[in-house]
């Protein structure tokens, strides 16, 4: 007999007085005797060749242990294998070194590394380093990029897209012949920047006498970080051992194929001494993504139902790189259409190059612009049709009676209770009394505008040809003492997880929580695992944990059931510290001395069964599909998350200025493991939606040199910037996970950014303006408005 | 610290204890109190004065140790947040924080537990917007604020009832 007993309570945060005191060491925290420091000199050119690099002044300077190249690092390292290579979807390849060779493609790519004594003189000698450049012409824009006569970034390549695709299921131009209105436009989405609070930072230290390498960094995803760094230094992967100390955040930056991670470890190499790095601010919001534009059509009816969807996304991604930053425009296409029953869908996704900085993964890995250009597709269909949006959407969402549901681009939704959500949210933010408040300010002369968003989270992902798969290990193991270590491949970016995991170890055992303790982000310690990404954290290490505690539950109970002398392990439970016979509760051990007994009685007590004490499980998520359908399409999620959003906010139409007045988020991520954990992935996600709607966006000078390169440009949102966010939950467990869990983590940005989009754009429709790009900058609604009155006038 | 570089003896009080250490005049305080004395609780989350996740309380003074020099923080008595709790106990705030899931990765709380512990200093009856205001200098990517807010509002609360409590008994001895 099993329990679940701490399964859905708000248990509280594993060493969180350690957090709480100082007493967390992140990788910046780490101390290692000799321990030097590593600056990097990056270019200042967008495009360019490099005629030479004057190092001596850089050498000669106080403190300064070694001085690398580009040019010399060649022999030193592999080009850095790529976490998802274009090339395996039918695109680009691109060579990808840690140091630029003798072309810089983007003004910040690394050129040189110093290392020093300390970090201040490995800063001054970097400035020291000079850099004669012959500048080339660049390409800042897709646009520009694709022009038939542009520059080309990779003299390989026949023009300057990666990778192209296209998934469509049904006949679009049909559908727009057949039905009463077709509508077309352009949604233009900015670039912006994952920007933990934590940057990256690596600390590497090669061990000449063992001829092993230790890694301690800022990485989502220890072991294929090994794999990265083993195959860049030609060592075997034996030879690495990568530790994730906690992380300060993450939300996808964090995933392996940065130069830097590589480059502390070529340094250590050549100093013989541990090397660190620690980026700056200005360094960590080079980090882009997201930049997009949407060309897209609709096709509807008079009752708002829409018969089709066609849209054209060109990314601009920057230069290219050895993440899967790139990977976010093909999930993207793949997750438009998000949860409405439109059977016809043709998308297609280009990504190109042009002369900036590469994009990195960031948290909604393409899932939130396909979000947003589905609400904004909805918004317009209600436009047209003189419809409430909410209507349009209660038309066309997926109804609960339609699950498993395959949408037009093939991913196969698992459950979900769309319009009961909505009404949720629709209740709790007072929807027709909003609604006539509204008509009141409007005759009032106020710009209040009411948005309301869908948002449908796909997670817990597995790109076919990334090292990241979508399952994952976990080993559970009980010492004579009775103390419990659960070692898992998945990490934790300090949402939480080892706690919810620990939740779901301690039940199945009935051991106390105290007694427990979660392993994570040590290649050595823990099984092959994959980290964290994706929202996938619960499912896999969850569902793996659950399997491998049971397996060990099982030894335990067939153990304690001898010593109890019952007929066998079901006979036994394990419960609040104890084996406790089912049939005589006054019948128990303490769970520490049937694994004592276990471990030193084995050859009486553990005959006929495997003595180990501790079992290791995988979990694979069941509902990931790589075995292409019919028309050619995968299905690569675990779980599909959903979300309703209801934002309120008012414009001041003398400044173009935005308030947020109140927001509401109804989230469904299935059974939930710890209700406190789980909040703070969506509020922390809804705050990140609104950063994106309002205030975030990296911009470049004239040359293409990044100019938000700090927290006084780069705006993320404060907690005067939010109203309080009201958030309702409801469950409908998947049926395919274990425990009916599906991911928790990006679900909320997306959402949150539509809705407040669409909700400004309520806000400006009486006066006849419309913005189709974000962020909703004061200027750009301001333009807007302005606009519209010229017209009028006009 | 090599040849070459001057350096200067720097005397503070930290946590209560005194100490000294080499510093590179250069340093900004915050990198001196994690790489000269091996404080390691104030973190570097920008540089700049924008995100508070290097605060420390500099002569009782809530302060972003990297706006200062650290040469210009000479005999000063600086409190971070390893001097929180007392005696391994955490305040009633850092309990709070922990109930309510007031962090995420912690990356931030040295700015957010001065900025509310000295909120509470001088107000034990913060509305949402005065809690907002006082945490406002501080940037937290992780939790949306929303739990941090909760956080502050229950120390209030707890610390309001303390108030009460020891009143009432007070009133019960006389
Ligand atoms: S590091 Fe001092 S405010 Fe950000
Ligand atoms: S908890 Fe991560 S930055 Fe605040």
């Amino acid at each position: 007999m099993v329990s679940d007993g701490l399964l859905g309570a708000a248990v509280r945060k594993q060493n969180g007085d350690r957090f709480l005191t100082g007493r967390i060491e992140y990788t910046g925290d780490l101390r290692m005797a000799g321990m030097a420091h590593m600056a990097v000199v990056r270019s200042t050119h967008a495009h360019a060749r490099i005629v030479a690099i004057d190092t001596e002044r850089a050498r000669a300077l106080p403190g300064v242990i070694a001085l690398l190249t580009g040019e010399e690092a060649l022999g030193l390292a592999e080009p850095i294998p790529h976490n998802l290579d274009p090339a395996g979807l039918g695109g680009q390849h691109a060579e990808i070194r840690c140091l630029a060779v003798d072309r810089v493609v983007y003004a910040g790519e690394p050129v040189a590394a110093v290392v020093a004594e300390t970090a201040g003189e490995a800063l001054a000698a970097a400035r020291a380093v000079t850099v004669a450049y012959e500048p080339l012409p660049a390409v800042l824009n897709a646009q520009d990029a694709l022009a038939p006569d542009a520059a080309l970034l990779y003299p390989g390549w026949a023009t300057n897209e990666m990778i192209a695709g296209e998934t469509a299921d049904g006949d679009f131009e049909q559908a727009a012949l057949d039905a009463d209105h077709v509508i077309d436009g352009e949604l233009r989405i900015q670039r912006t920047s994952a920007a933990p609070m934590e940057p990256r930072t690596y600390l590497a230290a090669w061990d000449e006498r063992a001829q092993r390498l230790s890694w301690f960094g800022t990485t989502q995803n220890p072991h294929p970080m090994r794999w990265v760094l083993a195959v860049a230094l030609r060592l075997s992967e034996s030879q690495v051992h990568v530790v994730a100390p906690p992380l300060g955040g993450a939300f996808g930056l964090k995933m392996h194929g940065h130069p830097e991670e590589l480059l502390v470890a070529i340094l250590s190499r050549m100093t013989g001494r541990p090397v660190r790095w620690a980026e700056s601010r200005a360094e960590c919001l080079l980090a882009a993504g997201r930049e997009q534009r949407h060309r897209y059509r609709a096709a509807f009816d008079a009752d708002g139902r829409i018969r089709g969807i066609e849209d054209e996304l060109v990314a601009d991604h920057g230069a290219a790189a050895a993440g899967p930053g790139w990977g976010m425009a093909f999930v993207a296409s793949l997750a438009v259409g998000t949860g409405y029953d439109v059977q016809c869908c043709r998308v297609t996704y280009r990504v190109v190059v042009t002369n900036r900085a590469p994009w990195s993964g960031v948290r909604g890995f393409g899932k939130e612009s396909a979000n947003l250009l589905m609400e904004t597709i909805v918004e317009r269909v209600a436009e047209t049709t003189g419809l409430d949006p909410v209507e349009v959407r209660r038309r066309n969402l997926v109804t609960a009676d339609r699950f498993p549901y395959r949408t037009a681009t093939g991913l196969d939704l698992d459950s979900g209770d769309y319009h009961s959500l909505l009404d949720k949210v629709l209740s709790k933010v007072g929807y027709t009394d909003a609604r006539e408040r509204q008509a009141v300010q409007r005759a009032a002369g106020r710009h209040v505008g009411i948005g309301i968003a869908f948002e449908l989270t796909p997670e817990g992902a597995d790109i076919p040809g990334a090292l990241v798969g979508g399952y994952d290990t976990t080993t559970v193991k009980i010492a004579p003492t009775g103390h419990v270590t659960v070692l898992t491949g998945v990490t934790s970016p300090g949402n939480g997880n080892e706690t919810a995991i620990a939740q779901l170890v301690a039940g199945r055992l009935g051991v106390p929580l105290e007694l427990l303790d979660v392993v994570q982000g040590d290649s050595s310690l823990c099984p092959y695992g994959y980290g964290n990404l994706s929202s996938r954290s619960m499912i896999t290490g969850g569902g793996s944990a659950l399997l491998a505690a049971d397996e060990l539950g099982q030894k335990l109970r067939t153990v304690a059931a001898r010593m109890l002398e019952a007929t066998g392990p079901d006979a036994v439970v394990l419960r609040d510290g104890f084996a406790i016979l089912v049939a005589d509760e006054g019948h128990a051990i303490p769970i520490g001395a049937v694994a004592h007994a276990a471990h030193t009685l084995a050859f009486i007590l553990a005959l006929g069964i495997d003595p180990a004490m501790e079992a290791t499980c995988t979990y694979r998520p069941p509902n990931i599909r790589h075995l292409p359908d019919e028309h050619g399409r995968i299905s690569p999620f675990a779980s599909f998350s959903n979300a309703v959003h209801a934002a309120i906010v008012e414009v001041d139409p003398e400044t173009g200025v935005t308030v947020l007045r109140r927001h509401v988020v109804g989230h469904d991520c299935g059974t939930v493991v710890n209700p406190a954990f789980v909040d703070g992935q969506v509020y922390g996600s809804v705050c990140a939606g609104i950063g994106l709607a309002l205030t975030e966006e990296l911009l470049h000078d004239a040359d293409g040199v990044l100019r938000t390169d700090g927290f006084k440009s780069y705006l993320l949102p404060r907690a005067t910037d939010l109203p309080q966010i009201e958030l309702l939950h409801q469950c409908t467990p998947s049926p395919f996970t274990a425990l009916g869990m599906k991911g928790a983590g990006e679900s909320g940005l997306g959402g949150a950014q539509a809705a407040i989009f669409n909700a400004i754009n309520d806000a400006l429709r009486h006066r006849g303006a419309r913005i189709d790009a974000l962020p909703a900058s004061p200027a750009r609604v301001f333009a807007a408005l302005a606009q519209a009155d010229q017209a009028v006038a006009a | 610290m090599t040849p070459g570089t001057a350096t200067c003896q720097l005397q503070l009080e930290i946590n209560g204890g005194r100490r000294t250490a080499d510093v590179d005049p250069r340093m900004l305080l915050v990198e001196a109190l994690r790489e000269s004395f091996d404080v390691i609780g104030p973190k570097i989350g920008c540089g700049t004065g924008d995100c508070g996740a290097c605060t420390i309380a500099l002569n009782g003074e809530v302060v972003k140790a990297c706006l200062t020099l650290a040469v210009a923080a000479q005999d000063a008595a600086i409190v971070t947040i390893e001097g929180l709790a007392s005696d391994g106990q955490l305040s009633s705030l850092q309990e709070a924080f922990w109930d309510h899931n007031g962090f995420q990765c912690g990356y931030c709380l040295s700015g957010m537990l001065f900025a509310a512990q000295d909120l509470l200093d001088h107000d034990l009856h913060p509305d949402d917007g005065a809690i907002r205001d006082a945490i406002s200098g501080n940037l937290c990517r992780c939790t949306g604020y929303e739990p941090i807010v909760n956080a502050i509002s229950a120390a209030a609360q707890a610390a309001r009832s303390r108030i009460d409590k020891s009143r009432g008994s007070n009133e019960g001895a006389a």
